[in-house]
């Protein structure tokens, strides 16, 4: 066994670096952690998308970053879900809520008594956080507890000067510099980063931040899985100017003729849009074969590119990051090390995928560019997914799955995707039973909506709170 | 839309005949009709007398009270299982139900036990840091604390008991909930000329059992699945090479310890659980290493009781079928595989069985999707605890018999040796959260099989070697003082479910 790794040089000045500078000496004080900084570009989605998944909040806690700073001093918005329009022709719009809908009930999942009851109200009426988002309320979270997850829409400039000050107050160093070019030794491992000024940094491990360039982990080797058979937008255009932070505690989601458009992000497919006049940055949606090799990892856009929908880009960045910590090799990095790495980042990418595939291909506009996302063969994960879902509304359980059973169904039947047949466990259960479970939960979800402040009131008294 | 009720037949009457049954019964009143066949004539294997905790999951849904079960069936409590002279002989360690140190925290305890073993630290034996393996040896026993703060709500439990007597505790159950019982013997299983599908099973009497789905729990003779159907079985025995137990039980003269024991032997190993009234024996050996004649000697000297019964030689193979849901047919049990009771896995293959046929149950027209997805779920479970059990005989240094000899140099299946090297590495398990045996159980056994780490989490690195080293010992301390304060194992089951009130 060889020594420890000591010195780390994270390549990159995007959120994506200051997040993996600030948990490594969270986590590793004993590290040397050094960040090569320069502006993330235009396609590294992961330092540019403001809306991000209830995940981040986790990854705030476990930083020791508290509400106050992320949300008030950041200036970010709180964000309960997602509101999708124009998904599917003839069905009204949905929300993609975060948390848990509908009630508990031992032994039969909640959703199958919505199907046996015959769906008669929208599937986001059992949901807490879909409720209090269409009513501009909120609760916190302890309060509503399980049943209520809740993501943030990031003012992206302040966050990045929030992760890049904390991680230097933890001991983080930051020398600017682009990547020139890169020392490999000859067993393949990366010997230094030469930068553009001339410099020269060694470092043992090696995290490339510098977005779907890759301007490190691309010179190792380039395998990659291309998911474009799957996702046939290929083009993405991140909105400049940020918005106001607590506009609302929803986005909206359309769906366009040739893709889809929030305030965030728009995407298309440029073989389908021919007017040509969006200005946009291309998009090779995939992965990394094998995102960590030898002594050179990559996070974020560098290991995963993939289309906004869902606002995955940073959740994948904050897995990454965890796993990096918990997973640090010695400084050989030995390839059985790297390879269980690599397995949980895979997995849990191509589930993404798959979730985001998903929303394709149960959508139903009906232009040439939806026609044609609706005749792609699925990857068989998704596929098994889908036809054991169609057949009897069960989902099965995928090992690194980003969204929960409660976020595929909010989609899935959203768009109106139901099943052929009601699951056998719901009748186990009278009907009249069923019946007054499911008017039980939509009251309860009415009143506490109702008992709650508004979103505003909620967020200026944790501003009287944090001062600025 | 309602459907009719399926008419599920039943075919055995064992601890998965009458589990299957049961759980049919009490969760699917409105969709199935079940109906049990068993014979009087044919015995049951009875296999399994000591399960895991997911066991307590199954009699809670079903509404079983546990004292009223355990008295029933002559029970004690468990909590782990001892494994004596397997990566050494004289060497022992428990595979306990729980964790390691306090169970929560984002760096698992072996990290740092491991780093205080580097450091040559003083340090004691995993296992004293852990509630469940101090329990048992100091045959202890209480419920685990609620309050999920405490060490002492840091392990869980499972129960040994007379599978003989479950089968008829079970029967009570689900003819309560209005399952029917036929006494018969089968000779014959009808198929359909068309679909293959089994339409019905003949009786010796000339009845006919007409059903829609059929399980078959006909154990060993896998009368359906295997005979009717030839669904192909895959053998496993270059990796489980032991193919005999001889069983034999005697009376409970020692201690009432609230674990099984699972002890090496020259050609296999021998169990040890201990009931309320009697204490389970068996030598389980591979018969190319071993005569049924000295085996049979084996066991009758190792006996630590009078005996009740003579030694009983039982026949398996490790595998499964190919595929344990067939057209209409559904096998649950050792009718779809066997893997030995190393682990006591049996009862809980029946478990998962049965519990996944619930959540997949058909409809008259057999679905596919339902029927693969069935399969699918299932050989996982075959898959992982094979892998556990191999690692079990794999990881010795026993050079002292050619059984040894043979499993210490055998190659294991690739996803085995990959766990392997990952812990021996830096003490990383690979993580999956669905299986039976999660980290704790992994950790257990590596470590008391000599694969140890040699390295750790860099987390653990953080504490100063000689803090980390006393909180390690005031941690150790807590765990004894709170065994020491819970009642002694016997008197607690003599409190709580004597068996003298199963009239």
């Amino acid at each position: 066994m060889t020594g420890n790794i000591q010195r780390v040089a994270i390549a990159g000045g995007g959120i994506t670096a200051w997040s993996a500078a600030a948990a490594l000496k969270r986590k590793l004080p004993m590290l040397d952690v050094l960040v090569v900084s320069s502006p993330p570009p235009p396609d590294a989605l992961a330092d540019r998308i403001a809306n991000t998944l209830p995940s981040i909040g986790e990854f705030h806690a476990d930083l020791g970053l508290s509400e106050e700073d992320t949300i008030i001093r950041a200036q970010s918005g709180i964000r309960l879900g997602t509101h999708f329009s124009g998904w599917s022709e003839g069905l009204p719009d949905y929300v993609h809520a975060y948390g848990s809908y509908g009630a508990s009930v031992p032994g039969i999942p909640f959703h199958q008594l919505w199907l046996r009851e015959g769906h008669s109200q929208p599937y986001d009426s059992y949901s807490l956080a879909a409720e209090l988002g269409r009513s501009e309320r909120f609760a916190t979270a302890d309060t509503a507890d399980a049943q209520l997850g809740y993501g943030l829409r990031l003012t992206v400039d302040r966050y990045c000067e929030l992760m890049r000050a904390y991680a230097l107050h933890l001991g983080a160093t930051e020398r600017p510099g682009d990547v020139a070019d890169v020392e490999v030794r000859e067993d393949g491992f990366v010997a230094a980063m030469i930068l553009v000024d001339g410099g020269r940094v060694e470092a043992d491990l090696f995290v490339d931040c510098t977005g779907p360039a890759a301007r490190l982990r691309s010179r190792l080797d380039g395998d990659r899985e291309s998911w474009a058979q799957w996702l046939l937008c290929d083009r993405v255009r991140v909105a400049g100017s940020q918005p106001d932070h607590a506009q609302s505690l929803l986005d909206e989601v359309s769906a366009e003729p040739n893709g889809w458009s929030s305030a965030c992000a728009t995407v298309f497919s440029s073989s389908h849009e021919t007017t040509g006049e969006i200005a946009a940055v291309p998009l090779r949606q995939g992965r990394l074969a094998e995102p960590w090799i030898r002594n050179c990892v990559g996070i974020g856009d560098a290991a995963v590119a993939v289309e906004p929908l869902e606002w995955t880009n940073l959740h994948l960045v904050h897995s990454q990051i965890d796993r990096l910590v918990s997973m640090m090799p010695g400084a050989d990095c030995a390839p059985v090390e790297l390879a269980e790495y690599n397995r949980q980042c895979n997995a849990e990418a191509d589930r993404v995928r798959d979730f985001i595939v998903m929303h394709y291909v149960t959508a139903r506009p009906t232009t040439p560019f939806w026609k044609d996302v609706a005749s792609i063969e699925l990857p068989a994960s998704l596929e098994h997914s889908l036809s054991l879902f169609a057949d009897r509304g069960r989902l099965p359980y995928y090992e690194e799955e980003t969204f929960t059973r409660d976020s595929w169904l909010a989609v899935l039947f959203g768009q109106g995707f139901l099943p052929r047949r009601v699951d056998p466990l719901a009748y186990a259960l009278p009907a009249d039973e069923v019946a007054r479970t499911l008017s039980a939960c939509r009251d309860s979800v009415t009143a506490f909506t109702g008992s709650q402040p508004s979103y505003r009131d909620f967020i200026s008294a944790m501003g009287q709170r944090a001062p600025l | 839309m309602e459907e009719h009720k399926l008419n599920v037949v039943v075919v055995g009457g064992g601890t998965a005949g009458w589990m299957a049954a049961a759980a049919l019964s009490k969760l699917l009143p409105t969709r199935c009709a079940v109906t049990l066949v068993e014979s009087e004539a044919i015995g049951i294997v009875g296999v399994g007398e000591a399960t895991l905790p997911h066991i307590r999951g199954f009699n809670e849904r079903l509404g079983i009270d546990e004292a009223e079960f355990m008295a029933a069936t002559r029970a004690t409590f468990k909590l782990g299982i001892e494994f004596r002279d397997w990566a050494r002989k004289g060497d022992s360690y428990l595979h306990p139900f729980g964790a390691f140190g306090r169970g929560h925290g984002q760096v698992d305890f072996h990290h740092y036990w491991s780093r205080l073993r580097e450091a040559g630290a003083p340090v004691a034996e995993l296992g004293e840091y852990s509630m469940a393996v101090t329990m048992a040896y100091a045959n202890r026993f209480a419920l685990p604390d609620p309050d999920p703060a405490m060490i002492g709500s840091t392990f869980n439990y499972a129960y040994q008991f007379d599978a003989t007597l479950f089968a008829p505790f079970l029967r009570k159950v689900a003819e309560g909930l209005g399952a029917q019982r036929i006494e018969g013997r089968i000779v014959d299983v009808e198929l359909d000329g068309e679909t293959g599908n089994v339409t019905a099973i003949k009786l010796e009497s000339g009845d006919r059992v007409e059903g829609d789905l059929f399980i078959d729990c006909s154990g060993f003779v896998s009368l359906i699945i295997g005979k009717a159907l030839g669904e192909a079985f895959e053998d496993w025995s270059q990796w489980l090479p032991c193919d005999r137990a001889v069983a034999m039980p005697c009376r409970t003269e020692t201690a009432l310890t609230p674990y099984t024991s699972a002890t090496a032997m020259n050609a296999g190993w021998r169990w040890r659980i201990p009931l309320q009234h009697r204490t389970g024996n068996g030598y389980v050996y591979s018969s190319e290493f071993i005569s049924d004649e000295d085996a049979r000697a084996a066991i009758v000297a190792a006996v630590e009781g009078e005996p009740i019964a003579e030694p009983r030689v039982l026949k398996f193979k490790a595998g499964r079928r190919t595929r344990s849901w067939v057209r209409n047919c559904v096998a649950v049990g050792l009718s779809s595989g066997f893997l030995e009771p190393l682990e006591s896995t049996s009862i809980y293959l029946i478990q998962a069985a049965v519990g996944a046929l619930v959540e997949l149950f058909p409809e008259r027209n057999i679905s596919p999707v339902d029927r693969d997805e069935f399969n699918r779920l299932i050989d996982m479970e075959y898959d992982r605890i094979r892998d556990f059990l191999i690692l079990h005989y794999h990881a010795t240094e026993r050079s002292d018999s050619p059984f040894w000899d043979y499993v210490r140099t055998m190659s294991v299946p690739e996803t085995l040796q990959e766990k392997i090297d990952l812990f021996r590495r830096r003490g990383r398990l690979v993580k999956y959260r669905e299986g039976v045996f999660l980290d704790a159980s992994w950790i257990a056994v590596y470590t008391g099989q000599r694969i140890v780490p040699e390295g750790h989490d860099r987390r653990a690195d953080l504490p100063p070697v000689d803090a980390l080293a006393r909180e390690a010992e005031a941690l150790r301390r807590e765990i004894r003082a709170i065994a020491e304060r819970m009642p002694d194992h016997r008197a607690h089951i003599e409190l709580y479910c004597p068996m003298a009130q199963a009239a």
